[in-house]
């Protein structure tokens, strides 16, 4: 039995911890002082809590030295970025952070050569990148920054209706094996909708990619062994599929050419109004891509590292399979105090309710889930400065 | 007044050490242009050296057949570069077959069939499209030109010429054909801004000559203004086929970018520069230095581009235009 | 009396009345064959005018809403804040096409004078190294760029103006070379008949006579100089903030079209279409008075 997701709002989502909290701290009480009451049922809300001492820390981090901040790296977070650091100057006047979104890999390069306090990049640095940082730099801090999903949009003439398509499908779409509308597969998940019998054209990215490899990450999990192509930043698509640099660039050929389909952020889905479909997620249901479910994705999987970065298709009925984090990278071992204090106050500001995640959804984003939120403060407790202290404080 | 058709030749000198008012003297005036000269030779050079630096661990990991290879698949270690010389060729090649033809036609026009009090109002108008940024070019060709093309210019090409075999496949739009006539649209300016003046300056003795031969208006265009001006119009031949050749931004949006060795004029193609920019800010090693090693070749095609398009001036025209074309 | 009738045909008179008839008839058929090719020169000035008014029809309709008060004066600000604009985008292009105008111009002008001069093999291959540059793309330079100078010593506003300064030297030095040579030799050989040292004859008969060539290759140049955004994506950095300083990280009006296009939110895009019409309108006016300028230099020296 396929249904699709029901979704529910953002605000009532995020106030459920600290309602769950309040429930949590009267129900023990009441179970102490008097058995008769029945314990209200709560489980620890999915994705975690946030620390009590949030706000403390918050406070701390809009106390941080004057000064200007260069940054960069994904094009991905660069919208959520700029928001984020404009918010927090208006707070702090003086910090400046200028935020360039040049591409994850050019924010690597730029990282490891120095020239930027930290990089941003959708998949982290991995073993090849981090050996390219010198030795003298010290360990390199990954941390995650924001959350996102990818969504798969099409353009169909006379399609009105959500399209449901799982992992098979898409991957025989996107690797040249099906190649009409009405091809059996896609008619066999969409019963009573009525699918045209032309040529699919699929719609992917010309350049290296986040959002690529995401989107490839899940096909290669959905299909273990019919997904060929490999999970990579750069694919070898097949001769058929457009390809158009940039997700702006992806996003304009959807709109501009009938009876495509392709794989673009939410954001831009969004924004352009496009038709998307619900992808079948690791439970069996169809999950149409918002706000909420990429969020249910991640909160099922809180505890992600640099090794260990891979969100998609994970557990539980309302999960939206094809999700990921964007990072942020920087030095654990600061070479200057003025710097390295800027850096986490304002990367702990960003990543924290209260701070910069406040702003994710009003630009359609997704906010991290407590749980990594707390993750990603311990992270940044073990960046030290010159004389081996402590910069993060509350 | 003699008619002039020699080539202007470096004046006789006076003794050196000569001072004039504008304070050099004439060793003075040739030592600065020397200087000025040898600055751009450096400039040059320097940037030859850089990019082959940084090509040399392509050639040394990879030797040179790559080149000629026609897969590109960089995870499992292919780099086949042919498809994307074929595509700047093809590319480069449809946008100046139709600049060559058109832009002379509108420098003739404009320098001497649009009535005089017109002429800077349009002559403005068309280098007006030198000022638009290439990522607009680019915008505009993917939203508006790709679904006009696909809809009606295709299908229609491809019902009175696709008896040929160059109009195969689906109209899709996006491929060598758009990305050639948007190459077009932006070196169209360069060639008509610089044909016009050199074709306007031909000496007015010359057209009186013909004229009174009884020449009709076209024959002297023809004849001897076209012939008088070639020089010149090489120079904007080449300005325009170098634009094509390097423009990056704007056919990286409207070529498709695929990495196949494209079978039709309709076929989504890329070429070096659309490979450069789309692959550059993520590649490291190896991937790196073959698109450096890219880059290297492109300036090979240009140099060859160059010059076969001298010789066909030289050797077509005689050797006084010759001389001149040097 | 005689009858003219009655003598004999004049051979000379008949090969006249032939050669006319020829003439005539030749005339006729090289008539009908200019009209066509003549009509043909008009229609592809017509194909040439149709996607310049396509192209900028399309950028002012899209970007004219963009332009404000705000657009002008304030800096670029994240999506969701209201106002902002280009200004620090402006100021980056001043000031980096500046620094490039400045040193290529007047380097561009003395080298296409010294190609011009000479005619020896040094000479053709710098003329042929000038051509191949241009032919260069333009993300090369910027790989260029982006080496030379931003490896050593990070990214500037001095780093675009050399990789812009790049693009924009072939083109003059070609185009100043094609124009000084338009220069008919006996202005020259006046000249010196009149005792005149080459500096002066380069300062006041050659380059006053090249002039509109000159200035049309110049702003070809900088028309191509302003609308350039790879070499830039790849050396100035970017700054949201407003920036006069050339050796930091600089904005600028190309990178911003372009970085600005590929967001996700329509008012984003519109102000890079706004920053695309203000480039369009900087050429036309940059265009408009150097044809004045031109044109009163020439009036001047008659």
């Amino acid at each position: 039995m396929t249904t699709t997701n029901e979704t529910r709002t953002m605000r009532g989502r995020r106030a459920a911890p600290l309602a769950a909290l309040g429930l949590a701290a009267a129900a023990l009480l009441t179970a102490c002082s008097s058995s008769s009451t029945p314990a209200t049922t709560t489980t620890a809300p999915p994705g975690g809590t946030l620390s009590a001492d949030n706000a403390s820390y918050l406070a701390a981090d809009l106390k941080a030295p004057a000064g200007t901040l260069n940054a960069s790296g994904s094009t991905f977070v660069q919208p959520f970025f700029t928001s984020a650091f404009y918010a927090y100057t208006g707070k702090n006047p003086g910090l400046q952070v200028n935020y360039q979104g040049v591409g994850s890999g050019a924010g690597i390069t730029a990282f490891e050569a120095g020239s930027v306090a930290f990089a941003a990049s959708d998949v982290p640095m991995g073993a090849s990148d981090l050996a390219k940082v010198p030795a003298s730099s010290g360990p390199v801090v990954q941390v995650p920054d924001i959350l996102g999903g990818v969504t798969v949009s099409y353009n169909v003439p006379g399609v009105s209706a959500r399209l449901k398509l799982d992992g098979p499908t898409l991957a025989g779409i996107f690797d040249g094996t099906i190649t009409m509308w009405n091809a059996s597969q896609i008619t066999a998940l969409n019963p009573g909708v009525t699918l045209p019998s032309h040529a699919i054209v699929p719609e992917v990215r010309a350049d290296s990619s986040g959002t690529t490899y995401i989107f490839t990450d899940y096909l290669k999990s959905a299909n273990p062994t019919t997904w060929t192509l490999g999970t990579s930043k750069t694919i070898a698509w097949p001769a058929t599929a457009v390809q158009t640099p940039k997700n702006s660039g992806v996003a304009a050929s959807i709109k501009a050419t009938p009876y495509s389909i392709g794989y673009v952020e939410l954001s831009y889905a969004i924004q352009n109004k496009f038709a998307y479909a619900a992808i079948k997620n690791a439970a069996g249901t169809y999950v149409v891509p918002s706000l909420n479910t990429v969020a249910a994705d991640a909160d099922q999987k809180p505890n992600v590292s640099a090794t260990d970065f891979s969100i998609v298709n994970q557990a539980g009925a309302t999960s939206y399979p094809i999700s990921g984090y964007s990072w942020a990278i920087l030095l654990q071992k600061q070479t200057s105090d003025t710097t390295g204090a800027q850096v986490v106050k304002v990367l702990d500001w960003t990543t924290h309710t209260g701070g910069g995640q406040d702003l994710a959804a009003g630009l359609d984003y997704v906010a991290l889930p407590p749980a990594v939120q707390n993750q990603v403060r311990t992270q940044l407790l073990t960046v030290t400065g010159t004389t081996g202290q402590t910069l993060l404080s509350k | 007044m003699t008619i002039i058709e020699t080539p202007t030749p470096a004046p006789a000198s006076l003794p050196p050490g000569t001072r004039g008012r504008f304070g050099l003297s004439d060793r003075g005036f040739r030592w600065t242009l020397g200087a000025a000269a040898l600055v751009v030779a450096a400039l040059a050079a320097w940037f030859l050296v850089s990019i082959v630096l940084q090509a040399r661990p392509a050639f040394s990991t990879l030797g040179f057949s790559w080149i000629f290879q026609g897969t590109w698949d960089p995870s499992h270690g292919k780099y086949g570069l042919l498809p994307f010389i074929l595509g700047t060729l093809e590319v480069t090649a449809i946008a100046v077959v139709l600049a060559v033809p058109i832009g002379l036609g509108t420098a003739l026009a404009l320098a001497y069939l649009v009535p005089a009090r017109t002429r800077a109002g349009l002559s403005t108008t068309v280098e007006l499209l030198a000022a638009v940024p290439s990522v607009v070019y680019g915008l505009w060709g993917l939203v508006v030109l790709a679904p006009v093309f696909r809809d009606t210019v295709e299908p229609f090409l491809t019902s009175v010429l696709g008896w040929t075999g160059l109009f195969d496949g689906p109209d899709q739009g996006v491929g060598l054909l758009l990305a050639g006539v948007i190459l077009f649209v932006m070196i169209m300016p360069t060639m008509v801004a610089i044909s016009r003046d050199v074709l306007a300056v031909v000496p007015n003795e010359q057209l009186e000559g013909a004229m009174a031969l009884g020449a009709t208006r076209w024959q002297v265009l023809r004849k001897v203004v076209v012939p008088g001006a070639r020089t010149g119009l090489l120079g904007a031949f080449t300005l325009a086929t170098g634009r094509a050749l390097g423009e990056t931004v704007a056919v990286a949006l409207v070529i498709g970018n695929s990495p196949y060795i494209a079978h039709s004029i309709k076929s989504p193609a890329a070429t070096i520069p659309s490979l450069i920019v789309n692959n550059f800010g993520e590649a490291t090693g190896t991937e790196l230095a073959v698109l450096f090693a890219a880059g290297l070749v492109l300036l090979v095609i240009g140099i060859t581009v160059n010059s076969v398009a001298r010789w066909l001036v030289w050797s077509t025209a005689g050797p006084s235009a010759g001389a001149a074309a040097r | 009396m005689t009858v003219l009738a009655d003598l004999p045909a004049d051979p000379t008179v008949e090969r006249r009345r032939a050669v006319q008839e020829a003439a005539a008839s030749s005339l006729r058929r090289r008539k009908i064959g200019s009209g066509i090719a003549l009509g043909v020169c008009w229609a592809f000035l017509a194909i040439a005018i149709v996607p310049l008014v396509a192209v900028v029809a399309y950028v002012v309709v899209k970007g004219l809403p963009a332009w404000n008060a705000a657009f002008f004066t304030q800096s670029t600000v994240p999506e969701g804040i209201p106002g902002g604009g280009v200004w620090n985008a402006i100021v980056g292009t001043i000031v980096i096409t500046g620094i490039a105008i400045a040193v290529t111009v007047p380097l561009g002008l003395v080298v296409g004078l010294f190609l011009a001069e000479s005619d020896g093999r040094a000479a053709a291959s710098l003329r042929f190294t000038a051509d191949v540059m241009t032919g260069v793309p333009s993300i090369t330079v910027g790989i260029f760029g982006y080496i030379a100078i931003v490896r050593n010593y990070g990214y500037s506003g001095l780093a675009g103006s050399f990789a812009i300064g790049f693009i924009m030297l072939p083109v003059i030095v070609r185009a100043a070379e094609t124009a000084f040579r338009g220069v008919p030799t006996s202005l020259n050989e006046a000249a010196l008949a009149l005792g005149a040292r080459k500096a002066t004859i380069a300062r006041r008969v050659v380059v006053p006579t090249a002039l509109p060539g000159v200035i049309t290759g110049v702003l070809l140049a900088v028309a191509r100089g302003l609308g350039e955004t790879a070499p830039l994506l790849l050396t100035i950095g970017g700054n949201q903030y407003l920036q006069w300083n050339p050796t930091k990280q600089m904005a600028s009006l190309p990178t911003t079209i372009y970085n600005s296009s590929s967001q996700p939110y329509a008012d984003q895009v519109q102000l890079a279409w706004g920053a695309a019409l203000l480039l369009v309108v900087v050429v036309l006016v940059l265009s408009i008075g150097s044809r004045l300028l031109a044109a009163r230099l020439r009036k001047e020296r008659r």
